[in-house]
């Protein structure tokens, strides 16, 4: 289990970085945390021309904070987010989030932007940022743009970059004080992927209410209707999550978010998404 | 091939290295520091965790290159450190050792928990050794070796 | 007194090199001008090898089976009944029959060099339709995995014991069921592994490899390489974990050995774990049909069972195919007083890598079986589980007890074992537990499992001579001496893996002779420094070699008494050897003094010192080859989600009694690592396979091993019954822990969904299983 062989270029900086990446033929590749690019490197699932490593850009771990939310660089690792290094604009989300990916040995090496760049389909952080109504900077040859976290994935493991363009930073909205989430992750063993992932906030100041779910087979989605549902409600009660739950195979039925002829995936799916939504509307 | 300068136990190494060369086959190949283990060369089963800057990390989907100008420390270069010594002689008395191959990756874990997480309980304990695979001991025994090395160094310090 | 000898919990002596990461396991070896291998492998299931062809530049750093004409291809051997032998190509030779199977070697200075090449190697196929599932191999319209049998069915064997059609006949309730096991890997954190290098000053072809059999392995690399014995040597030195995975030859590291002789280099092969995943041998793969007849109360009268095993593709060597299904049938009565037994065993080759033994050999599948079984006749008639189960038990009054199945139970009070657990588990309070629903809305249930564990066997009935296969474990050896210092050493043919022997058999010496374990060195895994041994598997080396270490020291101590009683100027009779002097009564020496006087100082010697000196070679033979028994009971306590289908444990507790207890601190580390690999095999673990025959489960995302989390705290507690028939009343306690969580575990799931009317009958338990059992319970 060996990597093919590959070219490796340091970027001192973002423009370099874009630079390199523009000027490479084939498979030119940045190179964050490695904690994903290095098990497919391994694997030779992933066989690139040249990485470039984004390490030494000090640019890309910058963060900073204004009164309507926060701005994360990219190379941020997730254990800095874990250990509230990072100010946190979501009430405690963004820690809980970052605490269950993987294990601290990965935590201290895998970054914010790698992951969603990477856009495993049950990555922690893309459902997360997308129920957060949270938006990725990006940078490339052409300049710099701005994504919606809930339009960045397209399928699994590929997102809406453009050949050569980087993850700049993520946006972050700060969360009001009457806020809630709800957070849900199912699997296997502690840190594992997910089987299935739901991610619930609630911002009635904000007119803000978004269900993310999360999985293995599809790219991440938007549950509307049981977010309706949820904003309409009034705490909690059976007849709620019997509500939810319906509201959910609906949705994951219109997405083909699970094969309809899996009702353990549908029904893990839909469990989910009612227990981050009662953690949310229980807070 | 790429140069990469590395401090590995305290001493500054330069190489010249094929950008593919993993931390791991680094440590092992050139450095002849064959404590550290690979299990599964995908970032899961713990076994080649390293300490990096003072932080474990994996050191299988690390690159050599990508490593360059880290602190690393393997499974031999803790002489002198106190708490790894406890550990140790923690991991000997709860019989928290088999076949020791996963060991050296479990005492860099096991000085995170103790270093970092003072107050974790035989919970917490598991929670973070979750990715630190042991095929032998079925761990009750390093959770024995950890819970009472915290209890030591708390009691000590 | 030396008071570390057997019965002491002292730290292992092992320990400090693994701890300071000094260890020494095969990929840690390195000789200079070694190459690495690297193998290409098959992506299809079942096809026809047409051509191989090596990348241009790297003509001779690829091999294939076309070049390698002149090694002889692993060929099993057995007595079972239709036992179909079939070849184990070193590389594959005109078909693959498995995804993964090896078709070509390549070498190179880095693995990664000889992986690009492997790599790059055009091989072209023409695909067969593949067996993948055993049940369907047994068809008469499946292909062929070897064609020249008649079917894919390898070997049938029948048992039949006591009066069945009167137990028929008496019966009043008859428990019908079918259960499945999955197919697991065993999964040793360190691969298999091999280094092959030729000694030309010694013209001798060294081996180091990741193994548990030494000697074995020595015989095999030179009869399939058609070399002398004397020119081959096995080291097999640390080893990261067997647990039955590495006992047997495989097809790799024939090629390495071969292609280090063609070249003249060492050559260095390291299994990765996508290696181990997708094509290492297999296990666990059963299915037993079991119908047992009871009386009104549950007690059993009479089994009829079939137990059919899906052996994969080829007979492994030494131990051939058909080792599992006999032991399965062998042991299906568990430790019940059960009168009447007619099994049933059919192995079927499938296009899956080969199957191997892993911790328990098949007692894991028995057990789910029988256990299972049990909790489903107690529900049957009506009855608490733990209260049927002590009706069955065999009771200490009747021991020792021969099975139906002729296992010769030497001693112990099973059921005492059993309410130990019972207590510990406290069925009665889940029962009170279970009459409110929970908070949560989970479901609790309670469960348990008895079972023996047959330890240290050899040529008894259902041993291996009765198998007929090629190496029969007898006489185990060991050679201990009197270093010149007053130490001891003792080389041992067994192999340590992690169980502790260099610790547990110099406690042993340090009981027969007084030596402080500090000053004893215990050596094994080398041909070259053992006299001879089969190795360590079947929980036996404790026993075996424990046995011979004992009786060497023993032969000694007239000898130590001969020259000391001269030394001390007075009549052997007077003295004693103890405590690591020779004790008269006017004085003493030490065995420093009299090793100083056999090695350095002849002119001291009696004249009729033994011509042996100070080194004895000898044995152990044990006086009842069906080995030695040891058991015990397990209880779980379960929460099943009926939501997620998930399943946690939330009390488990172990009774265990393997006689002597050697080093309490050992034996414990052995049964609960056993438990943890026991709840991979009841929840977690499966090598799953698509209808291809490709493996689904190849990293460490789909093959889930039990972290930290996921093996909660046991209450542990021990019995010592020793055997009357090992030396010490020890038995062995490898396998034990892992035999009983699949029945437990099993049960406690079942208890959990009885108000739903199912059962779970396969393992691993998995979420989705129970999801879908939960299903059709509420849809009948
Ligand atoms: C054992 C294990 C378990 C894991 N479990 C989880 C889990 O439970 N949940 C989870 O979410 N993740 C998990 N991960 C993945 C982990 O979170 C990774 O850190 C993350 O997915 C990738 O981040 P990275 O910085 O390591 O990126 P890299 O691996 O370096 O890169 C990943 C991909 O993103 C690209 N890329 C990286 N940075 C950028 C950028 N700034 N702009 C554009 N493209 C970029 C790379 O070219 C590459 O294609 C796990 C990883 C391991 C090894
Ligand atoms: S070898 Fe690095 S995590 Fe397994
Ligand atoms: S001691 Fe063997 S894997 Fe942990």
């Amino acid at each position: 289990m060996k990597p093919a062989p590959f070219d490796y270029a340091r970027a001192e900086s973002l423009d370099e970085a874009v630079r390199l990446l523009a000027a490479a033929d084939g498979d030119a590749r940045p190179l964050a945390g490695g904690q994903s690019l290095g098990p497919m490197l391994n694997l030779r699932i992933a066989r690139p021309t040249l990485l470039v490593d984004l390490s030494p850009v000090a640019e890309l771990r910058e963060v900073s904070e204004d009164e309507d939310g926060v701005t994360i660089g990219a190379s941020v690792v997730h254990s800095a987010i874990e250990d509230g290094e990072v100010p946190d604009p979501t009430a405690g989300l963004m820690r809980r989030a970052a605490s269950g990916i993987a294990y601290r040995a990965v935590r201290n090496r895998g970054t914010v932007g790698g992951s969603l760049a990477h856009a495993d389909p049950a990555g922690d952080w893309a459902p997360v940022m997308m129920a957060l109504g949270a938006s990725l900077g990006i940078r490339g040859p052409e300049g710099g743009r701005s994504v919606e976290a809930d339009a960045f994935i397209a399928d699994p493991l590929t997102t809406v970059l453009e050949p050569g363009e980087i993850v700049e930073a993520i946006r972050v909205p700060r969360l009001s004080s009457g806020a809630s989430w709800g957070h849900c992750k199912l699997c296997v063993k502690p840190g594992d992927f997910a089987e299935s992932l739901a991610v619930v906030v609630i911002d009635p100041d904000r007119d803000h209410c978004r269900v993310a779910l999360a999985g293995p087979t599809h790219a991440p989605i938007l549950l509307e209707e049981v977010a309706g549902t949820v904003a309409d409600a009034n705490g909690w009660s059976d007849a709620l999550a019997g509500e939810i739950k319906d509201a959910a195979g609906r949705g994951i039925a219109a997405a083909g978010f699970a094969d309809t002829g899996d009702r353990y995936a549908i029904n893990v799916h839909s469990t989910v998404t009612v227990r981050a939504a009662r953690e949310a509307l229980s807070r | 091939m790429t140069s990469t300068t590395i401090t590995v136990n305290g001493r500054a190494v330069t190489a010249d290295v094929e950008p593919r060369l993993s931390l791991a086959d680094f440590l092992r190949e050139h450095e002849g520091l064959t404590g550290t283990h690979t299990a599964c060369e995908h970032g899961v089963c713990g076994a080649c965790t390293i300490m990096l800057d003072g932080r474990p990390a994996r050191s299988c989907i690390t690159l050599a290159v990508a490593a360059h100008g880290t602190d690393v420390r393997t499974v031999e270069g803790w002489d002198g450190d106190g708490t790894m010594a406890t550990i140790r002689d923690c991991f000997r008395k709860a019989h928290a050792v088999q076949c020791g191959y996963c060991t050296p990756g479990m005492l860099a874990t096991a000085y995170d928990i103790v270093t970092r997480l003072p107050g974790a309980d035989r919970d917490r304990i598991r929670l973070e050794l979750s990715g630190n695979l042991c095929r032998c001991t079925g761990y009750i025994g390093i959770v024995d070796a950890i819970e009472t090395a915290i209890a030591e160094i708390e009691g000590g310090s | 007194m030396n008071d570390r000898g057997v019965g002491a919990s002292i730290p292992r002596k092992e320990d400090d090199r693994f701890l300071m990461g000094t260890g020494e396991f095969t990929p840690d070896v390195r000789i200079a001008g070694m190459w690495h291998a690297a193998f290409n492998r098959a992506p299809i299931a079942h096809g026809r090898l047409l051509s191989v062809k090596a990348p241009k530049g790297a003509e001779g750093q690829v091999f294939s089976s076309a070049d390698m004409a002149d090694i002889k291809p692993i060929r099993s051997t057995a007595s079972f009944p239709g036992f179909k032998g079939a070849d184990f190509p070193v590389l594959a030779r005109d078909k693959v029959r498995y995804a993964g199977e090896q078709v070509a070697i390549a070498v190179a200075p880095t693995r990664a060099e000889a992986e690009d090449i492997a790599d790059a190697i055009e091989v072209e196929y023409e695909a067969l339709p593949a067996v993948v599932d055993m049940n369907d191999g047994r068809e008469p319209s499946a292909a062929l995995v070897h064609d020249h049998w008649a079917d894919n069915v390898c070997c049938e064997t029948e048992f039949a014991n006591g009066a069945l059609e009167a137990a028929k006949e008496a019966a009043v309730h008859t428990v019908h069921r079918r259960f499945r096991m999955a197919r697991q890997t065993p999964f040793p954190m360190e691969g298999r592994g091999t280094l092959a290098h030729y000694d030309s000053r010694l013209d001798e072809l060294v081996v180091w490899m990741s193994h548990q059999l030494p000697h074995p392995m020595q015989r095999g690399i030179a009869h399939f390489l058609d070399l002398e014995i004397n020119r081959v040597r096995v080291i097999c030195p640390d080893v990261g974990g067997g647990f039955g995975l590495k006992t047997h030859l495989d097809g790799e590291t024939m090629a390495v050995c071969w292609t280090s002789l063609r070249l003249g280099r060492p050559i260095k092969w390291v299994q990765d774990r996508l290696e181990h995943l997708i094509c290492d041998a297999d296990c666990r793969n059963h299915q037993y049909t079991m119908t047992a007849y009871t009386d009104e109360i549950g007690k059993i009268l009479g089994m009829e069972v079939e137990c059919v095993v899906d052996a994969g593709a080829y007979s492994p060597w030494p131990w051939p195919i058909g080792v599992e299904a006999a032991t399965g049938v062998g042991n299906l009565q568990g430790p019940y007083t059960v009168d009447a037994l007619k099994g049933r065993s059919v192995t079927v080759c499938t296009n899956k890598p080969p199957s191997q033994p892993f911790r328990g050999v098949a007692r894991p599948g028995a057990c789910f079986t029988d256990e299972l079984t049990m909790d489903a006749i107690a529900r049957t008639v009506g009855r608490e589980p733990w209260e049927v189960r002590l009706d069955n038990l065999v009771p200490p009054e009747a021991m020792p007890y021969d099975t139906v199945t002729r296992k010769h139970l030497d001693s112990g009070d099973y059921p005492e074992a059993f309410r130990r657990c019972v207590a510990a588990i406290d069925p009665e309070a889940v029962r009170e537990r279970q009459r409110t629903p929970e908070p949560d809305g989970r479901l609790i249930g309670v469960g348990f499992a008895c079972f023996y564990e047959q330890t240290a066997y050899g040529t008894g009935p259902f041993g291996y001579s009765a198998w007929g296969i090629e190496l029969v474990p007898g006489m185990e050896m060991a050679t201990v001496k009197l270093t010149p210092d007053g130490g001891l050493w003792a080389s041992v043919g067994i192999q340590c893996h992690g169980q502790g022997l260099e610790t547990t058999l110099a406690q042993v010496a340090t009981s027969e002779l007084g030596i402080d374990p500090d000053r004893i060195a215990i050596r094994h895994g080398d041909t070259a420094t053992a006299y001879a041994g089969t190795g360590t598997y079947a929980s036996r080396s404790i026993v075996v070699a424990g046995g011979a270490v004992a009786q060497g020291c023993r032969e000694l101590k007239p000898r130590l008494a001969r020259i000391g009683a001269h030394l001390l100027q007075c009549d052997e009779a007077e003295v004693a050897v103890e405590n690591a002097e020779v004790r008269g009564p006017g004085g003493s020496v030490s065995f420093a003094e009299i090793a100083e006087a056999f090695y350095h100082h002849p002119e001291n010697l009696p004249d009729d010192t033994d011509r042996g000196g100070l080194t004895v070679t000898t044995g152990y033979n044990d006086k009842v080859h069906g080995g030695v028994f040891g058991f015990g009971a397990h209880g779980a306590v379960v929460a099943v989600d009926p939501e997620t289908g998930q399943v946690e444990i939330l009390d488990y507790a172990i009774v265990d009694d393997c006689g002597t207890r050697v080093n309490p601190l050992v034996v414990k580390g052995q049964v609960i690592g056993g438990y943890a690999q026991g709840i991979g095999n009841a929840l977690y673990e499966e090598s799953d396979y698509d209808e291809n025959g490709q493996p689904l489960s190849v990293t460490l995302a789909d093959y889930h091993v039990p972290a930290a989390p996921m093996v909660p705290d046991i209450k542990y507690d021990y019995m010592e019954s020793p055997s009357p028939y090992s030396t010490m009343g020890i038995k062995g306690v490898g396998e034990s822990g892992a035999i009983g969580p699949v029945g437990a575990i099993g049960n406690a799931v079942n208890d959990a969904l009885k108000g739903l009317g199912v059962e779970i009958a396969e393992t691993p338990i998995t979420p989705r299983r129970v999801f879908d059992a939960i299903e059709r319970g509420r849809a009948s």
